[in-house]
């Protein structure tokens, strides 16, 4: 995305408040908002480790606060902020929401629904299409789910030792290195 | 009806378990890059490789070992001659090829120019501008030729040797060629041969489940059964009855609730519908009254098996799923059999490590094979035989996502439910072949009815009246208009399923893909 307005940096900027909330508390640093008619009506950040549901990524979270004041008609005038490239799962699920358009920060080489290994969101499909736009704070992004991937996550049946792991802050714009690891 | 009753009632489908390919098997990709070739001294082809591979580093993920990192003369295809023998070639001369992705053409020309060769006559020298330059006379310019080659490797031997006929030649490596495309053989043998007995019965409970969700209105008839294979073992093990106990290897089961929402503070759709029975408008597709996939029976699957697994966290009754009677009937069921495991144990305590059925999930090309996994006994302490053990291990004892589980399902799921069962961890997924659905995500290819055996000169004998035996052919192999994903096992996504169809020895119903069109 070449140009973003004030109004798209401060919604990601929001986006980007739930990612750092998701790292604080042991969850993949994923954040995002919905916005309808330019106001924040749902926020989400990735809850798979609390909630033991591999499911509970952050656009569902976000989703289902808005509908709890919205009907589900309102998605096809809302947009999403979202700090990662949705994954296959949340690609389709906005699609069948008829989510407006999505913004992202990174792309998703390991799982990305939007353009890094399906097309969902143009693909044929009983449901109408979405435009994509990535690429907003794409290294603050990718910094995030770095920090984390350094992590061993105690969560999982057998953490992975990850002592010698340091944290990368090299951009040699490698945009496909850095996400894989981060996506691990 | 009484739960027990359903259950009771259940009659298995009769049918045979089926793989689905792999999109890698049903859509095999050709994908062409380019190489540069460069000849240089055979003597060399040693020190050549060397200084290749300090100097230029290799995509870990996208291995070119099928492609032969040096040609002799006679092993070039023929249309390369021209290109690279030219008139005289020198016997002195062998061909590397420099795979993609492609090095500057400076640092090739620097890496390689101590291993050309002088050339042949004066005219080859003099077409190569700067040979000459050089006072020393020694370091050749060296050419670089552009080639087209396969960037994955050849499924066939038939396919390799084309290819090296036709474009550069190349390794056939029957193991490493399914690796990449497909998961390992014995592994979907064994499993496959795994759910085969007790698949009929978990079909015909979801469509139970389904029946539920449908009459009670909730939403439409979709439904989806989790298993534990381990708690199969377990039975098996013990001498047990699969006939008599296969309900009792159920963690979840869990149906369509996409009416149920109270959306904007609202009455649901559900609620809408006065009356009982089933809602009138799963006849047509409204995006607005669909609720949304993670009202589906594979995402509340997830849902209930998560809240069981944080049983004693007093934050998950928070997160408690609204649950329907057959849903709350199966989660409060305990693990019969670790109770027998249990009963064992006090009679011989060398005998608390249960064997795990191989399992097949991975996260990288290098590790695709079982891999044996050995659990200690997740069973309370010594001497407790009375404590309830639950079907869904707690996080507390290990349990986590839906790790190694199988799930049945009346139909396709849709795209999303793929990758939710993916992130979900699930073994396995199993749906009835005539439950695929515009919509899904799993199926790889078209179904292929088997043509009716009449050989050809029956065909010529009706030549007057083919009418009806091509009609048969052609309706039955006729390809809905839909995408074939084949999700749940793609090289590229990080975590694999195996997924299997039920063929039915004889369907009943109408084929789900026929119907409306909506996401189950």
């Amino acid at each position: 995305m070449e140009q973003t307005t004030a109004e798209q940096a401060y919604f990601m900027e929001q986006a980007f408040k739930m990612a750092r909330n998701a790292l604080d508390t042991g969850e993949t640093p994923v954040g995002c908002v919905l916005v309808y008619e330019n106001k924040i009506v749902g926020h989400g950040m990735n809850d798979t480790n609390r909630s033991m549901n591999g499911t509970r990524h952050a656009e569902f979270l976000a989703i289902q606060e808005m509908l709890r004041s919205y009907p589900k008609s309102a998605l096809r005038s809302t947009d999403l902020y979202v700090t990662v490239e949705p994954c296959v799962m949340c690609a389709s699920a906005l699609r069948q929401y008829q989510i407006r358009s999505v913004y992202f920060g990174c792309g998703n080489e390991r799982f990305g629904g939007t353009g890094s290994i399906l097309t969902l969101h143009i693909d044929p499909s009983i449901d109408p299409p979405y435009p994509v736009y990535g690429g907003l704070q794409r290294q603050e992004a990718i910094m995030l789910l770095r920090r984390f991937y350094i992590q061993e996550n105690d969560k999982a049946p057998k953490p992975r030792p990850k002592k010698h792991r340091e944290l990368n802050t090299n951009f040699d714009d490698d945009p496909v290195a850095s996400v894989d690891e981060a996506t691990q | 009806m009484e739960v027990q009753d359903i259950i009771r009632g259940v009659q298995p489908l009769v049918g045979e378990v089926r793989p689905i390919k792999t999109v890698q098997e049903t859509q095999p990709a050709e994908e062409y890059d380019y190489a540069y070739v460069a000849e240089v001294n055979v003597k060399s082809a040693a020190k050549v490789v060397k200084v290749l591979d300090a100097a230029i580093p290799r995509d870990p993920a996208r291995p070119m070992n099928h492609l032969r990192r040096f040609a002799k003369q006679s092993n070039l295809p023929k249309h390369l001659h021209p290109l690279l023998l030219g008139d005289n070639a020198s016997p002195q001369s062998i061909f590397v090829l420099i795979p993609p992705p492609l090095p500057e053409v400076e640092l090739l020309q620097e890496l390689l120019a101590p291993f050309t060769l002088p050339p042949t006559n004066p005219s080859d020298a003099q077409s190569q501008p700067h040979s000459d330059s050089n006072p020393a006379g020694q370091v050749q310019k060296l050419h670089l030729h552009t080639v087209k080659v396969p960037t994955l490797p050849p499924l066939s031997a038939s396919q390799a040797n084309k290819w090296s006929n036709d474009l550069w030649p190349v390794v056939y490596n029957p193991a490493a060629a399914r690796a990449t495309v497909a998961p390992p053989v014995q592994v979907l043998n064994r499993t496959r041969e795994f759910i085969q007995p007790d698949a009929g019965w978990y079909l015909s409970l979801a469509r139970e489940v389904a029946k539920e969700s449908y009459q009670s209105g909730r939403g439409r008839g979709v439904g989806a059964v989790a298993v534990d294979p381990e708690i199969v073992e377990r039975i098996l093990d013990a001498g047990g009855d699969m006939e008599e106990r296969w309900a009792d290897a159920i963690v979840a089961v869990a149906g369509d609730a996409r009416y149920s929402r109270r959306e904007a503070g609202q009455p649901s759709v559900a609620e809408r519908h006065a009356g009982r029975g089933p809602n009138p408008v799963t006849q047509r597709y409204d995006a607005d009254l669909e609720g949304g996939p993670d009202l589906h029976a594979l995402m509340r699957a997830a849902e209930i098996i998560a809240y069981k697994r944080r049983v004693g966290d007093p934050d998950a009754e928070n997160d408690k799923p609204d649950l329907s009677p057959l849903e709350e009937y199966f989660i409060a069921q305990l693990d019969s059999s670790a109770l027998e495991l249990k009963a064992e144990e006090t009679q011989d305590t060398d005998t608390d490590v249960t064997p795990v059925p191989e399992k097949y999930q991975k996260t990288g090309m290098e590790e695709s094979h079982p891999i044996h996994i050995t659990s200690s006994s997740t069973s309370a302490p010594q001497g407790e035989s009375s404590t309830p053990v639950l079907r869904i291990r707690p996080r507390a004892q290990g349990g986590y996502l839906c790790t190694d589980l199988d799930v049945y399902l009346t139909h396709e799921p849709c795209v999303c439910c793929c990758m939710a069962l993916l992130l979900s961890r699930f073994r396995s997924v199993i749906y009835p072949q005539k439950g695929r659905m515009v919509s899904g995500g799993l199926a790889s290819e078209p179904v292929v009815k088997p043509v009716p055996v009449s050989g050809s000169d029956s065909e010529t004998e009706r030549e007057g009246t083919p009418q009806q035996p091509a009609q048969t052919v052609s309706d039955a192999n006729s390809s809905k208009s839909r995408e074939y994903y084949g999700i749940h096992w793609r090289k590229e996504l990080n975590w694999r399923a195996l997924g299997f169809e039920f063929v039915e020895d004889v369907p009943q119903g109408e084929i789900a893909e026929d119907g409306i069109a909506f996401y189950a």
